[in-house]
C-alpha cells in the first residue's frame, strides 16, 4: 500500500515490522485480560445506582423486583416471583426450640438450603447442628462433624444453631454502611444490594450466623425456589453477606419457616410472641428451663433453647 | 522515540512480554477457581412428611384400610383371648406379626385391651372409658398422657404445620401416631443427613473446629 504514496513516513520493512509487534502486543494484552471474564458477578449499572431501601418508593421498589425477576430469569430460565413483604402489626417473632425432642438428624439444615437458595457449591447453611455430650452445655466443645449410621446416638444431644435474631444485635452495629438493620417485627435483614462485604457483621456475631459468598453462589436451575423475597432468599451476589432471616417470604406471608415444616421430632416451634395464644407464648409460660445462648453478652437472643421434663 | 533504531527494539521487547503473559493465562491457569464437586442432597431429607401414616391419613387418602377390617378374621361380639407365656409376656399371634408390643419401660403398657375396645374391635376405648374410632386417636393417647396431650393441644408438643397466622391460611395438626407407633411408640432412629463438607466451612479448610471459625 505504501508503494502508492509519494511520502511514504515509514518504510515497508518497519512497518510490517511494527504492526506485527503491535498485534501481537495486543492479541497478548487481551488474553492476559482474560481472567476478567470470570467475574461474572458484577453489579449492573441500576443495581449499582439503586437508592437505599429504607428510602424506594413502592414505585421504584416494583421497578427494583422487576430487576430481580429478569436477572434471575435470565440466569435461571425461570421467572421467579419476587416480593417485598413489609413486617405484620403487632407481630414479634420468637423461636423455641426444644433440646429434648431434637434428635440430630439435620433435616432442618438442607431444607433451609433449598428455601432460602443457599450456594450449593460452594456450600454455604444457615444452621449448623452441634453434637454436646448429655449433661453438659459448653458448646465451646461441640462437634458438628458426626457421622453415624442412625440418631439419635446415645450420651449425646444436639443443638442446632442459626441467627439468633438478637433484640440488640452486634451484627447491625458494625455495619459501616447500614446494609443490615433490624425490622420490628424483630428480624435481622441484610440488604444484599447495599453490603459492601467487609464481614464486619461476621466478626461481631457472637453465634457464627453470618456467611459470606466467596464465590458466586452455585445454585443448580432444577433446585431454586421460585418464590423469593428482596430481603429473603433472592439469589444472592458474589461478596456480600446472607443469614437466617426467618424464612421472610414464608413467615411474613403468615407461613411457618421451612426448618420448622421438615422437622420430623417437632423439635422447633415459631410464632408471634404478642399473640397469647400462640405456641411459643405457651412455651415461655409454661416451660422451665431456658437457655440463651451466651446471653451474658447482652445480645438478648429471640431464639430460645428449652429442655422438656 | 527520538532514535529511529530504538522503538522496534522497544516493540519487539514489548511484545515477547506480552506473548509471555499471554501463554501464561492462557495454559498455564486454566481456571483458576474451580469448586470443589460437592454432592447434591438426596431429597429424601427435603421431604415434610412425618415418620408414620395414621389410619386418619390413609383414610383421607382412600388407601388400603385392610389392616383395619378386624371382622374379616374376628367374630362378632366375641373377644379374642389374650394368650401369655410361663414369664407372662404376651403372645402375639402370627396374623398379627406387625404390632410389635413395646409400649413403657418392660412393656408397662402391652395390653392389647388398654387401648382396643375388646366387645368392638373396630373401635379404641380410652382409659376413662370412652369408646373412640380409630381416627381420634390423640384423645386416646391424651386419657394416659394428660400433660402431653396438653402440650400437643397447643400445638408444642408434636407439630403443626402450614399458617402461623390462622387467618391467612390452614394448618394441619400431626397426629401422635404419624410420630408414634402406638404398639412401640419410642421415636424411631434415623440416618443423619449429610453434616458439612469438608472442602466448603465457611470458606476454609477441613478440620477447623466450628466453636473457632474467626481464629
Ligand atoms: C388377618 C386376620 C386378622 C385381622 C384382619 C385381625 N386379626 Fe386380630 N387376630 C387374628 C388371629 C388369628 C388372632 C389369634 C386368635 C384369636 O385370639 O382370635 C388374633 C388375635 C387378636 C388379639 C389377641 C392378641 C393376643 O396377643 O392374644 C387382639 C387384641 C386382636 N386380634 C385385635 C385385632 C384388631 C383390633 C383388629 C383390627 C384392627 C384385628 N385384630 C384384625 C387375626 C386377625
Ligand atoms: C393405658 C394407658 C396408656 C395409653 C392409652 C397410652 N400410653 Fe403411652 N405410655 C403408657 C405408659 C404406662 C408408659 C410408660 C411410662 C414409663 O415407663 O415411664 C407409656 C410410655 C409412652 C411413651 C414413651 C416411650 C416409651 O415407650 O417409654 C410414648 C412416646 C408413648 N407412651 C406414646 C403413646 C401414644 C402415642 C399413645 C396413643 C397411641 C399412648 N402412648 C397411649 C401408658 C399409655
Ligand atoms: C397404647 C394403645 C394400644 C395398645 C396397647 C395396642 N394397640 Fe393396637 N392400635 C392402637 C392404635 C391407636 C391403633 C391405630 C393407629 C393408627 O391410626 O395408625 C392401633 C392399630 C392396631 C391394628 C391395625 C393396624 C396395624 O398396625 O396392624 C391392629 C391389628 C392392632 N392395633 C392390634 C393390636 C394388638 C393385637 C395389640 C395387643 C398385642 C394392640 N393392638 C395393642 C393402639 C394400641
Ligand atoms: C411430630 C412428631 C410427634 C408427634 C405428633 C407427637 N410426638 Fe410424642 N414425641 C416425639 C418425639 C421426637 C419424642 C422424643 C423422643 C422419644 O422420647 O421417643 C416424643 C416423646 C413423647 C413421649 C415421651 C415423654 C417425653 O415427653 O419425652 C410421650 C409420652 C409422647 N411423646 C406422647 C405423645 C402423644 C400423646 C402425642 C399426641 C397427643 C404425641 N406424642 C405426638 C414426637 C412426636
Amino acid at each position: 500500500m505504501n508503494t502508492s504514496d509519494p511520502q511514504p513516513t515509514m518504510d515497508r520493512r518497519s512497518f510490517l515490522r511494527t504492526s506485527a509487534v503491535l498485534t501481537t502486543g495486543l492479541a497478548a494484552l487481551a488474553a492476559s485480560l482474560k481472567p476478567l471474564l470470570e467475574i461474572k458477578d458484577l453489579p449492573t449499572m441500576e443495581q449499582f445506582l439503586q437508592k437505599y431501601y429504607k428510602e424506594l418508593t413502592p414505585a421504584e421498589m416494583a421497578k427494583v423486583l422487576n430487576r430481580i425477576a429478569d436477572e434471575v430469569e435470565k440466569e435461571y430460565g425461570l421467572r421467579p416471583h419476587v416480593r417485598d413483604l413489609k413486617p405484620m402489626d403487632g407481630v414479634e417473632y420468637v423461636y423455641c426450640l426444644n433440646l429434648t425432642r431434637c434428635i440430630g438428624c439435620r433435616k432442618c439444615v438442607h431444607a433451609c438450603v433449598a428455601e432460602n437458595n443457599q450456594s450449593r457449591n460452594p456450600e454455604i447453611q444457615y444452621i449448623r447442628v452441634l453434637r454436646l455430650p448429655h449433661g453438659s452445655l459448653d458448646i465451646e466443645k461441640a462437634e458438628h462433624n458426626y457421622h453415624p449410621e442412625s440418631v439419635p446416638e446415645k450420651g449425646f444431644f444436639y443443638m442446632p444453631v442459626q441467627c439468633q435474631q438478637c433484640k440488640n444485635p452486634p451484627c447491625v452495629k458494625v455495619c459501616p454502611v447500614h446494609a443490615t438493620w433490624q425490622e420490628k417485627d424483630g428480624i435481622t435483614v441484610i440488604d444484599y444490594d447495599w453490603c459492601i462485604g467487609c464481614r464486619y457483621c461476621e466478626a461481631a456475631c457472637p453465634y457464627w450466623a453470618r456467611r459470606f459468598n466467596f464465590t458466586k453462589p452455585g445454585i443448580p436451575k432444577e433446585r431454586l425456589n421460585p418464590e423469593m423475597s428482596y430481603l429473603g432468599n433472592r439469589p444472592r451476589r458474589q461478596g456480600v453477606m446472607e443469614k437466617c432471616h426467618f424464612c421472610i417470604q414464608r413467615t411474613r406471608a403468615g407461613r411457618y419457616p421451612a426448618c420448622l415444616e421438615v422437622c420430623p421430632a417437632g423439635a422447633r416451634k415459631f410464632g408471634n410472641i404478642l399473640d397469647p395464644n400462640s405456641e411459643v407464648s405457651y412455651i415461655l409460660k409454661n416451660k422451665r428451663v431456658f437457655i440463651q445462648l451466651k446471653e451474658e453478652m447482652g445480645t438478648s437472643p429471640r431464639f430460645f433453647y428449652y429442655f422438656d421434663v | 522515540m527520538n532514535s529511529p533504531t530504538r522503538t522496534p527494539q522497544t516493540l519487539v521487547v514489548l511484545g515477547v512480554v506480552f506473548a509471555g503473559l499471554a501463554l501464561n493465562f492462557l495454559l498455564g491457569s486454566p481456571n483458576p477457581s474451580a469448586p470443589p464437586r460437592i454432592p447434591l442432597v438426596d431429597t429424601n431429607f427435603l421431604d415434610t412428611s412425618t415418620v408414620r401414616r395414621s389410619y386418619a391419613d390413609l383414610a383421607r387418602a382412600k388407601e388400603d384400610l385392610s389392616d383395619f377390617d378386624c371382622y374379616v378374621c374376628h367374630e362378632k361380639g366375641k373377644a379374642p383371648t389374650l394368650r401369655f407365656d410361663t414369664n407372662q409376656n404376651l403372645i402375639i399371634p402370627k396374623e398379627h406379626a406387625d404390632v410389635v408390643m413395646g409400649h413403657g419401660s418392660h412393656g408397662r403398657n402391652n395390653n392389647c385391651f388398654n387401648c382396643h375396645n375388646e366387645t368392638n374391635l373396630e373401635f379404641l376405648q380410652s382409659r376413662d372409658g370412652r369408646q373412640l374410632k380409630f381416627s381420634d386417636s390423640p384423645q386416646l393417647c391424651g386419657s394416659c398422657h394428660g400433660p402431653t396431650y396438653r402440650d400437643w393441644e397447643a400445638g408444642v408438643h408434636g407439630r403443626i404445620t402450614g399458617y402461623w397466622k390462622r387467618d391467612l391460611g390452614e394448618f394441619q395438626r400431626k397426629q401422635c401416631v404419624n410420630c408414634h407407633n402406638p404398639h412401640s411408640p419410642r421415636f424411631p432412629g434415623r440416618p443423619p443427613a449429610p453434616g458439612p463438607h469438608p472442602l466448603h466451612w465457611n470458606g476454609t479448610e477441613a478440620g477447623e473446629s466450628p466453636a473457632h471459625p474467626h481464629s
